[in-house]
């Protein structure tokens, strides 16, 4: 809890880590919107809006993610983790502690873009239940995400590099999901890497609990890519970071 | 016109142009970003955006254009700053060299390496399954256009370069250039956008120059968009060639 408080102290003293997460997903959300949105018909939804913002939830909260490299590799060159050696506490706790506040943030991100959502025409179709299923399945999709941009951190040592890393797969797989538009209307060899996209998984399933209709086989899909995401890095990013403590 | 304006123009647009032909990634580079814009609208978005044509990239290409111009002139702002950073501008002015010839060197050179940028991107589109029916003439006519606003919008960065007080701030004036091209007709017909983004669509100068371009490349009349788009270019460059000579005369004064 203490890293975690740190963590997020960090986000009011630097509010740019906020803007630079929350600004880019405005303005997608804007430019799609009033500007693409006219001219993109995805069947079975009234308005764009409605099919855009489940995606613009994944894509703010990866944009948001790769923060998390960034912080830890700065901890590690400015020394920071080696001071945390020093005292008397839990060895996981700085990456705990970590994913935590980057879960609090998250949450703030997702409540602040399904305000601007509402403010142009979004609605939650499922009612309240499955609305609160889209949070907190959002936060999860956050989690993971968090925990690989830790690893990817702990991995570069460069704030830069880790910045670069955490970021440049997030816009390959964020652009070539359904995150924009239906799968369907995509050429065939760009429709079958969209398929398999775990992006494509997680927004189906938001979308799903969004917008009404069947719902469990997407959002089953979605969660056993995030728990598989888990177990693979939790464990790696804890040996690396015992690793790195170690010296 | 004085001749030697006219030999130094020369002699100090080979030497800015050796620069470009001695990094030629630098001109290279100005085309990855719009070209990778083009696949992505393209192939990711392009099926489900309804344009009423049966290729996508034909509509396209022309705000691509705009767009690789855009991104282009922020290197001529970017080499003047440095000379003047570098101090050449001072020694040039201690030699008997016409004033405006400094700033016509790097306006002739961006236009050449704009113009090798805008090869680079049609090449591309046509490996994409972009075709004109248009023939010689309203090619040379989308040329005159492109080369009107390469001008128009290289002496705007010529203002930037003079004006710029670091190498982070040269580059910043181009954004809003790169931008414009996203709320008009470049991406989406405007009548599918809704009241007041499609009244400023329509009334900016990025949609009559992207309707022209696209009419002559499909090989149809440009009516009036032609004449509104060619007012914006002239107009454009005007004001900023008077506001760039401007600023260079308060520089070197």
């Amino acid at each position: 809890m203490v890293i975690t408080g740190r963590n997020l102290r960090r986000l009011v003293r630097v509010p740019t880590l906020i803007v630079f997460a929350t600004v880019q997903p405005v303005l997608f959300v804007l430019l799609f919107t009033y500007v693409f949105g006219g001219a993109i018909r995805p069947s079975g939804v009234e308005h764009y809006v409605d099919f855009l913002l489940p995606g613009i939830f994944v894509l703010a909260i990866a944009f948001g993610a790769s923060q998390t490299g960034v912080a830890i590799a700065d901890d590690l060159a400015t020394g920071m983790i080696d001071r945390f050696r020093a005292l008397p506490m839990t060895r996981s706790a700085v990456l705990a502690g970590r994913t935590v506040a980057d879960a609090v943030r998250n949450l703030f991100v997702l409540l602040l873009m399904t305000g601007v959502g509402y403010a142009i025409g979004f609605r939650f179709h499922a009612g309240p239940v499955a609305a609160a299923g889209a949070i907190g399945l959002a936060l999860l999709i956050g989690v993971a995400l968090s925990w690989i941009n830790a690893l990817v951190g702990l991995l570069v040592h460069d704030a830069e590099t880790a910045g670069l890393a955490g970021l440049m797969p997030v816009i390959v797989l964020v652009f070539t999901s359904s995150t924009f538009v239906p799968i369907a209307t995509m050429p065939g060899w760009l429709r079958a890497f969209a398929e398999i996209n775990p992006v494509t998984v997680t927004v189906d399933a938001l979308r799903a609990l969004v917008l009404g209709g069947p719902t469990a086989e997407h959002v089953w899909q979605a969660l056993a890519w995030i728990v598989g995401l888990l177990v693979v890095t939790v464990p790696v990013a804890v040996l690396r970071y015992r690793r790195t403590v170690a010296g | 016109m004085p001749t030697h304006f006219l030999g130094d123009t020369a002699a100090l647009t080979g030497r800015t142009l050796r620069h470009v032909t001695r990094s030629l990634d630098t001109v290279l580079s100005t085309a990855v970003m719009p070209i990778a814009m083009m696949l992505m609208f393209v192939y990711v978005f392009g099926g489900a955006i309804d344009t009423g044509r049966a290729r996508y990239v034909d509509y396209l290409l022309p705000g691509i254009l705009l767009i690789t111009i855009g991104s282009g002139i922020s290197y001529t702002a970017f080499r003047l700053f440095m000379d003047l950073k570098s101090g050449i501008l001072e020694r040039f002015r201690s030699m008997p060299i016409a004033g405006s010839s400094v700033l016509w060197a790097h306006v002739l050179t961006s236009l050449v390496a704009n113009l090798i940028s805008l090869v680079v991107v049609v090449a591309v589109a046509l490996l994409m399954g972009f075709r004109s029916g248009a023939g010689v003439l309203p090619w040379l006519g989308v040329a005159g256009i492109l080369v009107l606003f390469i001008l128009a919008l290289t002496w705007i960065a010529v203002i930037a370069g003079l004006s710029a007080s670091s190498v982070d701030g040269v580059g910043v004036f181009s954004y809003p250039l790169i931008f414009l091209p996203f709320v008009s007709s470049a991406f989406v017909p405007t009548a599918t956008m809704p009241g007041p983004v499609r009244w400023f669509a329509e009334n900016q100068p990025v949609t009559s120059i992207v309707d022209t371009i696209r009419s002559l490349l499909a090989g149809q009349p440009a009516g009036g968009d032609s004449w509104v788009a060619l007012l914006w270019c002239a107009g454009i460059l005007v004001i900023a060639y008077a506001g760039a000579m401007a600023a260079y005369r308060r520089k070197i004064a």
